[in-house]
């Protein structure tokens, strides 16, 4: 009888890309569909970007910010959720695994179950719309705000996408935690997620000071989007907060990635003392 | 008859509440949206005290009337398309009811829980926060009240094409998606019309889209003259006519395509 | 030894209750209320390396609480489950290296893949060595018929065929022990014959433990020498299939085909006639108080006869009056399963 051994970095890896293997083959089993699918999720996301352009089209300024930074500032958003969702969509639709009874069939598998959940998921449609709006921004916008794209400063622009992708990472993964005890959560994550998502779209600045703490302390959606665009703008509004701020984004999303993860665990051992599973 | 229609609605209401969770949602999703965009236009008017001769306050009172609009008329997109879908709909169309109305009672259903649990609260929190602009007058409260339900029609049969697709495409998800963008951009729910280029807001007169948010809450704002307002309400009219009819066809093409195909 | 070892297991549901009506359900959305379902309550046994055991109860009775107790996705409320001496919540990765589960209710397979993209992770995911998993699949796809369907997506196979494949996957890794939660449910009668006897195979080859759980009792009486019964989260039967049937099962049937029709027949006190069609009857009596040779050879003095078919009893009947109540079952059988084993 052979004996149970654990899986070397190595083999994980392996099985990783079996996995993304599997998911791309089913993308591709639905060619059409899923181009429609990822063209509706790039309008979709297109909506506040026209109406950030037609209201900057008329009024040209807000505080200071011109139209090609304030959508430099909105790229962010776009580019790292597009990360975030090529890595993590297990964890994006986690309550349709409790729900669906998928989460059972991960715990009767030799691998980890945060591994399974986001090995076996890529929604490539999310990632190729979101992608889109990102890059369009990016490419309308980098050469027309004064930026040196020099090696430091593309490391931290690369930087600053993976970091914000973990912290929308742990904010997805904040919200998957109920659904181990009160099943549909979809509403509850979208107030957490997609408002301050909202409001991240918008220099922060823009919000009375409660708002603004909120989005640096509570849900860190600063980090995502403000900052980092902050580090190559510098524009007058980051006078009101710490210059720290800016080199922040990684830390906070290990951090937050982290203790989110704990308390996942927690939800897990409840789950299975529990059993919502149906 | 007119009782089992009642029992749909009552149902549909019923299930609204099941979900706890959404429902506290959905009321804090209307305010958040309402304070985000309100912020926004705050920050621009900090600059300006005065744009396009239209006041900071009326536009506080549009975003807030469009977002709570825009809570009750959510509407049951996937319900056709999962009757659908599961090959229930041949059943469906046995009862003796009509399906048409089943669906369009259910969605009733959804508004009065709406209208009731959600649009109450959030109403009293943003008005107790922001302030509210009364109806310009008395006469155009009424029409806006008219007016709404219009744009509620207006919706609902422009919702029902893309609903009815799915007879022919498996899954509506992204025809829903981008017709919500649409919805979105052309109907006036995230930023009034008269701030949009000319030539858009000239293009977008010529579409069903301005009937269904920004009539009506100009006219409770008093952005329509007087004498205006009653052809932006036949014309309200008119959408509601052309979109019912596109809706009606499609209809009978599509049961005459699952009585040919046996679904 | 034995392989399963469960003492004492107890396993309590949270359930939200929900109000009636419409105000109940506004009061319920302020002010959730819970209270405690018991669905399991309290079951011991033991199974042995290589045993098959049969497991069953009425919808509702708690087996796939049990199952699920077995392969460490739910934790038990009290008592113990040690699988091969690990306990199942606890070490759970390396529970799940030796187990394989079924759950007919759901597939595991890629719903839009081939069959053979589902196999080929499973062998990565269970790291099945090159040689095992291709003899493996070479026998399933004999025994099971997986050929014909293997580069099909799922979603285009018949319930049968998906489940043949759940089948296979389940034990592509050669584990230890499998868990079966009604495997046969939907499928027709051939493709059930073919699910038990290759099951009967794997277990005899192999010698694979199984924990079976059913609704067709045929599956158990082919499949299984031992069944475990409970109802309402406790055991009421731990013994032999066999065993089963000579204590409760009692009635036994003659069918006749007489030589012409008869409309009324003369027969032996304690004989009943259960049914008749054209000119064959179904006679019903007790084993213990009609000898069916008494019986026969007065029929057979009377009339003229074709044929004659003895049927025992079917088991399905038993279980259905145990599960009515119908039959006192006697509580002292209960946890008795391996003495009657080791005769
Ligand atoms: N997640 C759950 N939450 C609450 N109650 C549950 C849950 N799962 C099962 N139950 C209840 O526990 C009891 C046992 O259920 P279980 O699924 O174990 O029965 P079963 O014997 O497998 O039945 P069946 O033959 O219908 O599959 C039932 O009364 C069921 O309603
Ligand atoms: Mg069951």
């Amino acid at each position: 009888m052979k004996d149970y051994k654990g899986f070397t970095i190595f083999e994980i890896i392996a099985l990783f890309f079996s996995y993304s293997k599997l998911n791309l083959k089913t993308t591709l089993e639905y060619k059409f569909d899923r181009v429609l699918l990822a063209f509706a999720i790039f309008c979709r996301e297109m909506v506040s970007v026209i109406v950030m352009y037609l209201i900057l089209t008329r009024f040209v300024r807000i505080k200071g910010w011109e139209m090609n930074e304030m959508l430099f500032l909105y790229s962010f958003l776009f580019l790292s959720y597009c990360i975030f969702v090529f890595i993590f969509t297990g964890i994006r639709d986690f309550d349709g695994m409790v729900y669906s009874g998928d989460l059972d069939r991960f715990l009767i598998r030799p691998l980890g179950l945060m591994y399974q959940v986001i090995a076996s998921r890529v929604d490539y449609c999310a990632t190729i719309g979101h992608g889109a709006v990102g890059i369009i921004l990016f490419i309308k916008t980098s050469g027309d705000i004064g930026i040196q794209w020099t090696a430091s400063n593309i490391a931290y622009y690369l930087t600053a996408l993976i970091g914000g992708a973990i912290i929308q990472a742990a904010l997805f993964m904040l919200s998957s935690c109920f659904s181990f005890w009160t099943i549909r959560t979809t509403n509850l994550r979208n107030l957490i997620f997609f408002n301050s998502r909202r409001f991240a779209g918008y220099p922060i600045s823009f919000y009375p000071v409660i708002i603004q703490k909120l989005l640096i302390f509570v849900v860190p959606f600063a980090f995502v989007s403000f900052f980092p665009s902050q580090y190559f703008l510098r524009k007058t509004d980051m006078n009101m907060f710490w210059d720290g701020y800016l080199y922040l984004t990684p830390v906070v999303g290990v951090v937050m990635f982290f203790l989110v993860y704990k308390l996942w665990t927690v939800g897990l051992k409840n789950y299975s003392s529990s059993g919502n599973s149906m | 008859m007119i009782r089992a229609y009642l029992e749909v609605a009552k149902k549909s209401f019923q299930n609204n509440i099941t979900y706890r969770m959404d429902y506290f949602a959905g009321v804090i999703n209307t305010i958040v949206m309402i304070f985000v965009n309100i912020s926004i236009w705050k920050a621009i008017y900090e600059e300006e005290e005065v744009v396009g001769g239209v006041q900071f306050k009326i536009i506080m009172a549009y975003l807030v009337l469009s977002f709570l609009l825009q809570n009750i008329f959510t509407m049951e997109d996937y319900l056709i398309e999962g009757r659908v879908t599961t090959g229930l709909i041949s059943s469906d169309l046995l009862k003796p009811m009509s399906f048409r109305l089943y669906v369009f009672s259910y969605n009733i259903g959804s508004l009065v829980f709406k209208a009731v649990m959600q649009l109450l609260p959030a109403m009293i929190v943003t008005v107790a926060l922001f302030g509210m602009l009364p109806p310009f007058s008395a006469s155009m409260f009424i029409y806006f009240l008219i007016s709404v339900v219009l744009g509620y029609l207006v919706l609902y049969n422009l919702n029902f094409i893309i609903w009815i697709s799915s007879f022919w495409f498996y899954f509506t998800f992204s025809l829903v998606t981008i017709k919500d963008a649409a919805v979105m951009i052309l109907s006036g729910a995230l930023i009034p019309l008269w701030f949009m280029p000319q030539w858009l807001y000239e293009f977008i007169k010529l579409t069903p889209f301005d009937s269904i948010f920004f009539v009506p809450i100009s006219i409770y704002l008093g952005q329509i003259p007087a004498e205006e307002v009653f052809t932006s309400i036949i014309k309200q009219v008119a959408w509601v006519a052309v979109l019912g009819l596109v809706g009606h066809i499609l209809w009978k093409a599509a049961t005459k395509k699952l009585v040919v195909q046996g679904g | 030894m034995s392989l399963i070892k469960v003492e004492n297991l107890v396993k309590d549901y949270k359930i939200n209750v929900k109000k009636k009506g419409l105000v109940g359900a506004i009061g319920s959305l302020l002010v959730p209320e819970y209270k405690m379902k018991r669905a399991v309550d309290n079951i011991s046994f033991t199974i042995d390396k290589g045993e098959t055991v049969g497991f069953i109860g009425p919808n509702g009775a708690g087996k796939s609480t049990t199952v699920k107790m077995l392969t460490g996705i739910l934790t038990p409320t009290s008592g113990n489950v040690e699988i091969g001496g690990l306990c199942p919540y606890k070490q759970r990765k390396k529970n799940a290296s030796r187990i394989g589960v079924v759950f007919g209710q759901r597939t595991q397979l890629w719903w839009d893949l081939p069959v053979i993209d589902t196999f080929e992770l499973l062998k990565h995911i269970y790291k099945v060595p090159e040689k095992v998993y291709d003899e493996n699949i070479e026998l399933f796809s004999e025994m099971l018929g997986l050929k014909d369907f293997i580069n099909q997506p799922v979603r285009q196979l018949s319930l049968g065929q998906k489940m043949r494949a759940d089948i296979a996957a389940s034990l592509l890794h050669n584990p230890q022990i499998i868990f079966f939660d009604e495997p046969t449910i939907g499928l027709d009668v051939v493709a059930k014959e073919k699910i038990r006897e290759f099951i009967k195979y794997i277990n005899k080859e192999k010698g694979i433990t199984m924990l079976f759980t059913t609704h067709d009792m045929q599956d158990i009486e082919k499949t299984c020498s031992r069944m475990i019964i409970i109802d309402h989260g406790t055991t009421i039967y731990d013994g032999t299939v066999d065993q089963i049937k000579n204590r409760y099962g009692k009635t036994r049937t003659l069918i006749v085909e007489f030589g012409q029709v008869y409309d009324k027949i003369d027969l032996i006190p304690g004989v009943e006639v259960v049914d008749t069609k054209d000119n064959k009857k179904w006679l019903a009596f007790k084993k213990e108080e009609v000898h069916i040779s008494s019986l026969i050879a007065d029929l057979t003095n009377k009339y003229s006869i074709l044929d004659l078919t003895i049927q025992e009893p079917e088991i399905e009947s038993i279980i259905r009056e145990i599960y009515e109540g119908g039959v006192n079952y006697d509580k002292s059988l209960s946890g008795g399963g391996k003495e009657v084993l080791s005769k």
